[in-house]
């Protein structure tokens, strides 16, 4: 029987031997683990560092400022030196006479987030937020128990970051409520990320499962019974070093 | 019997992790012995009645914000979602906010387009747009000027030349924005510099993890419904596909096209019994960590 082999098959046995690679981390830490993460690091960087050039940097910023070259549908814009210039401070960085004008740019960078990020958060996330922990009486009388709920929530928990007062007596009693609730939310939190977890595994699975069948050539088998090999010689040989050392140790002892 | 307890506190956590592939694997191989009932949440009713709301030939944002790593919780949401739009004659903008989303968006549409229920054309029904870099400021870009940012779609056509693209300037110009999110920029983000300050409908779906962040958002009217990680997925896939097998005479499903339920469903019952095994895992845990604690002292 001949194997096929195409572009879809051999990258169906990639990324079965990827994904058991990282799993087998879970047997502990060993060389297709760690080939596996120095190739994810390495591709992931390489990807993106491609795909900002081509998709923004030669459109949006070469284009407005040689628009003959770059035909990205901009025309002549001056003002966009001032990036380029910022984005040439931060390469700087790798010349270690030059690398402080590289704190130009992060300066620049730093500043302008906090300053968009202070309006921003102050409208939708204290403004708006403040408003719908108000309650409606209008609504049904669960909807208002659930707002009391809410209120009741936000306020202790509150109280407890507040750490100008002493946590004693009344203002003790609500800083613990708050942190019943705090525990509440942290554990819905990370039930949630259980729940994300395993719909990940969830999804590795399927694309192992698919990739089992004869259509890519029984990738998924052939790979983890060559895995299991390597890595139970990998083992027998890392016992049998060590038990040569213990022996060499006690020889030098005696 | 409390011997045998406190030994299954000091289990070794290799077998916790076969068991537990085992409880995943086992209903993705047999799914006719584990059939768990999808029931459907009030968010994720809200994001089904608010696509449904919208007109044909509205215009709606899609976000892609996601990659290979969260694909399984949201790709599902992502095509049913399509296959709600574009069973309403709705025109779909898709842009790219993480690098591998624009990998992510293809690969939908290919989907949506391979399944053969409509009669798709690019530019005509949808439009894609390459990643870009930036996150919020990407947003706020968009916010305010559209075309300060995107000039040509993916395949490297001047907007001026696509029809769909005729009087899209900035945010404003959408009737609704749909954030499909696992971290930053994500759903926080489009509420906080797009539609928030430009008052334009926003939902989302988004991965497990980001649900308790969001729901914040949800319950002030900020996010328009949340499809919530995978159960999300699954609810509104159901939703979607009892609604396309009961159009009679949608001028915008094919007759020969075959509507598919999606895969969140099936994947429903793996999720089921891995969380079981988990809780009898936590439950057995405490029981011996009490009784070990007990001993002691």
């Amino acid at each position: 029987m001949f194997l096929n082999f195409n572009f879809d098959i051999i990258g169906a046995w990639l990324v079965v031997l990827m994904t058991l690679s990282i799993f087998s981390y879970l047997y502990g830490d060993n060389i297709f683990y760690k080939s596996a993460e120095h190739i994810f690091i390495g591709v992931s960087a390489g990807y993106v560092f491609a795909i900002t050039f081509w998709d923004q940097i030669y459109p949006n910023l070469l284009g407005r400022l040689f628009p003959s070259y770059v035909n990205a549908g901009y025309e002549l814009e001056l003002s966009y030196i001032v990036p380029f210039i910022l984005g040439i401070f931060m390469i700087l960085r790798l010349v270690p006479n030059l690398s402080w004008l590289a704190r130009i740019s992060i300066a620049y960078i730093v500043g302008m987030a906090a300053g968009l990020k202070f309006y921003v958060f102050i409208n939708s996330n204290i403004l708006t937020q403040i408003k719908s922990s108000a309650i409606d009486f209008n609504g049904s009388t669960l909807d208002v128990i659930n707002q009391i709920i809410v209120l009741i929530g936000v306020l202790s928990g509150l109280v407890y970051f507040f750490f100008s007062k002493e946590h004693k007596g009344t203002i003790g009693k609500i800083s613990k409520l708050g942190v019943y609730f705090l525990m509440i939310k942290f554990g819905a939190s990370f039930g949630f990320a259980v729940m994300g977890r395993i719909s990940l595994l969830i999804g590795r699975f399927e694309e192992l499962l698919i990739y089992s069948s004869s259509e890519f050539n029984y990738a998924t088998p052939i790979v983890s019974i060559i895995m299991i090999i390597v890595l139970g010689y990998w083992s027998f040989r890392d016992n049998k070093a060590s038990e040569n050392e213990d022996n060499a140790t006690n020889e030098l002892t005696r | 019997m409390k011997q045998l307890l406190i030994k299954l506190g000091n289990v070794d956590r290799r077998w916790i992790f076969i068991l537990i592939g085992l409880s995943v694997l086992i209903p993705l191989l047999k799914p006719d012995w584990i059939r768990m009932p999808v029931k459907t949440t009030t968010n994720t009713e809200i994001v089904f009645n608010e696509i449904s709301n919208l007109e044909e030939n509205d215009k709606v944002l899609i976000s892609f914000e996601y990659g290979a790593s969260t694909k399984p919780e949201i790709h599902p949401m992502a095509i049913a979602l399509l296959n709600q739009l574009f069973s309403k004659g709705i025109k779909v903008y898709i842009i790219s906010l993480w690098p591998e989303g624009v990998i992510m968006a293809k690969d939908v549409v290919t989907q949506v387009e391979k399944s053969g229920v409509f009669d798709l054309e690019d530019g005509l029904n949808y439009v894609m747009f390459d990643y870009k870099v930036g996150g919020e400021i990407v947003i706020k870009n968009i916010a305010s000027d559209f075309r300060g940012i995107y000039m040509q779609d993916i395949n490297k056509k001047f907007i001026q030349d696509i029809p769909m693209m005729e009087g899209i300037e900035s945010v404003e110009d959408f009737d609704f924005v749909f954030d499909l999110s696992a971290g930053v920029p994500g759903n926080a983000e489009w509420v906080q510099y797009a539609c928030d300050p430009k008052n334009v409908p926003l939902s989302s779906g988004c991965t497990s993890i980001m649900v308790t962040d969001a729901i914040p958002y949800v319950e002030s009217g900020q996010l328009r419904g949340i499809l919530a990680g995978m159960p999300g997925a699954a609810e509104y896939e159901n939703l979607v596909y009892n609604f396309m097998i009961n159009q009679n005479n949608n001028k915008y499903i094919l007759d020969d096209g075959k509507i598919y339920p999606g895969k969140a469903t099936s994947r429903m019952s793996a999720q089921s019994l891995a969380h079981v095994v988990m809780v009898i895992f936590i439950v057995f845990g405490n029981i011996s960590y009490y009784l070990k604690r007990k001993r002691k002292d």
